[in-house]
């Protein structure tokens, strides 16, 4: 029976020598063949949660679980089952994209076929003699991606993936990683702070901050765990006539050039402010609810 | 034993085309290309030294002086702190921390790279004495030397060299896993091996583990005699070190 979470942590907490708490009772949980955003500002703890859940640091306090299991008395069979991508990619610059990856296809045992399917992949197949050293910053990230793709791992751990590449090679790793969900049913944990890049690919939300996990849970969930932020926009013929009524009505208004907005209001409300502008003479182009965007949600969280 | 080996491969890999696999051919082929300029510069003499019939002990000897007190050791050092100074150079101990290898499987596939690269330094270096001595006089139309290779000293020699040098690998290469500056481990390195030409005249001299290479070359000596057999010790010193190595590589906790 697969287990619901391919990646669980029960209370991990780590500190430096200092005793500075870098994460503190950190909840993961990603479930299988989801798109895991793991969201939060630099310096918020995402890229040493990833370290632990790897073994590349040591547990000081709680568990850490990959496919149903302890990692660490079963750390070989877990990373077998794993492709990472941590901070800057690891490559060997002296060696060829080729080699670099025949590093790997030696200890993965693989087959060797696999090196040139992830180099079309990634779009490096035509880099040929080329060490990896002098490949541009997008060429390594790349490189990096197909390393991690080589052995089809069950679960892709990327941190910061899109660092270094432009906005087209943004909008291919998007695709690429749709399509390994989709198609492959790899479950993807990516960790970024670009926030309106990972809005539009993830299914699910880990939100973390100075060491915490702030929030957790589908991005439906997350849209509407705010709803206080959410306004209700109006278009008129008269914006400084509506201002003055909507504020004569006690309501939090604010002006954005020809639009204003409110606190989102009951329908009978709405419907109310409707009948006054219209009765005072003002035309009513649109008016809509703004679903707050995800950066909206993230720095009000962040910020609270 | 299957994990061993695909390690090994994929760690001999990468020194392909690396600072440390060129060093290990340079090394080897430097002493014998001096000898080869020295033999055609002095050529009057290639004749009479080819009819010798210690002519091949004598260019062992020549060959050997300068490898075993000064390149041999220093080369050592270089070579085994730039093995792992390519994952640290390139970032890369955290990709290799995450392939689903055993830290005993990683660290012994690093150490052996490092030994085979010695051994073929050596015999790399037996190929250019070999070349020394005899390309000078094809070259000037001297006669072969008459007298036959002894092949079973040059091999026993080469062997005492091999375990002279394990007490360096294992020190330089404990050191080079705990610092990720180079600088650390070369600089300790040749301290070290200061140290060690400084108490080559003393009767403790084998207590430092950088002599071995340089008692190994002057034995027979009166003045360097030691109260101690030293392949033993240099044995003990290796296995010492590697232990300590692994046990603080184990020990380690961040894994890049």
């Amino acid at each position: 029976m697969q287990a619901p979470y391919v990646l669980e942590t029960q209370q991990l907490s780590y500190r430096f020598g200092d005793g500075t708490a870098i994460l503190q009772d950190l909840d993961l949980r990603v479930p299988a063949g989801s798109i895991y955003g793991f969201l939060g500002p630099n310096g918020a703890g995402k890229t040493t949660t990833l370290r632990l859940v790897l073994g590349l640091l040591r547990v000081q306090q709680g568990q850490v679980q990959l496919f149903g299991q302890p990692f660490a008395p079963h750390r070989l069979a877990a990373l077998r089952r794993i492709g990472a991508l941590i901070e800057a990619p690891s490559l060997y610059g002296h060696l060829t994209a080729i080699e670099n990856l025949q590093v790997l296809q030696m200890v993965y045992q693989c087959p060797a076929a696999r090196i040139g399917q992830v180099l079309s992949t990634v779009g490096l197949a035509g880099t040929g003699t080329k060490p990896a050293g002098r490949f541009s910053l997008g060429m390594k990230q790349r490189l990096g991606i197909a390393m991690a793709l080589l052995h089809q791992p069950e679960l892709l751990i990327l941190d910061e993936p899109t660092n270094g590449l432009d906005p087209n090679g943004m909008l291919e790793m998007r695709e690429l990683l749709r399509t390994l969900n989709q198609q492959h049913g790899t479950t993807i944990l990516i960790s970024s702070h670009l926030l309106a890049e990972l809005e539009k690919m993830v299914s699910h939300v880990g939100v973390i901050h100075r060491g915490r996990l702030l929030f957790q849970g589908t991005l439906a969930e997350l849209q509407q765990q705010r709803p206080g932020n959410a306004r209700l926009w109006l278009t008129t013929s008269d914006a400084a006539k509506t201002m003055s009524l909507l504020q004569a009505r006690g309501l939090d208004a604010q002006r954005h050039e020809a639009a204003c907005s409110v606190p989102l209001l009951a329908p009978a409300a709405v419907a109310d402010l409707v009948r006054t502008l219209v009765r005072e003479q003002v035309d009513v182009y649109e008016i809509r609810p703004s679903q707050p965007d995800l950066e909206a949600i993230f720095m009000d969280m962040v910020t609270a | 034993m299957n994990a061993f080996i695909r390690s090994f491969a994929s760690e001999w890999l990468k020194r392909k085309r690396s600072l440390a696999a060129w060093l290990v051919v340079c090394g080897a082929f430097f002493t014998p290309a001096i000898i080869f300029t020295a033999k055609l510069i002095r050529h009057g003499h290639l004749a009479a030294e080819s009819a010798q019939p210690t002519y091949w002990q004598h260019l062992w000897k020549s060959a050997w002086e300068s490898m075993a007190i000064f390149l041999l050791p220093l080369g050592v050092i270089l070579a085994t702190s730039l093995i792992t100074q390519l994952e640290y150079k390139n970032n890369s101990w955290k990709l290799l921390h995450t392939t689903p290898q055993r830290y005993s499987v990683i660290f012994g596939a690093k150490l052996a790279v490092v030994l085979v690269m010695m051994g073929q330094f050596l015999l790399l270096f037996n190929v250019g004495i070999y070349l020394a001595g005899v390309l000078p006089g094809l070259l000037l139309g001297v006669p072969y030397p008459a007298a036959p290779i002894p092949y079973a000293a040059f091999l026993s020699d080469d062997g005492r060299y091999l375990v002279a040098c394990l007490p360096i690998v294992a020190l330089q290469y404990l050191i080079s896993l705990r610092f990720r500056n180079f600088l650390v481990p070369v600089g300790g390195g040749l301290a070290l091996w200061i140290l060690s030409v400084a108490v080559l005249s003393w009767q403790y001299g084998y207590l430092i583990p950088y002599t071995y290479c340089s008692f190994t070359f002057l034995q027979g000596q009166p003045r360097f005699a030691q109260p101690v057999a030293l392949l033993p010790w240099a044995v003990g010193y290796f296995l010492l070190f590697t232990g300590a190595a692994y046990g603080l590589y184990v020990q380690q906790r961040e894994k890049g």
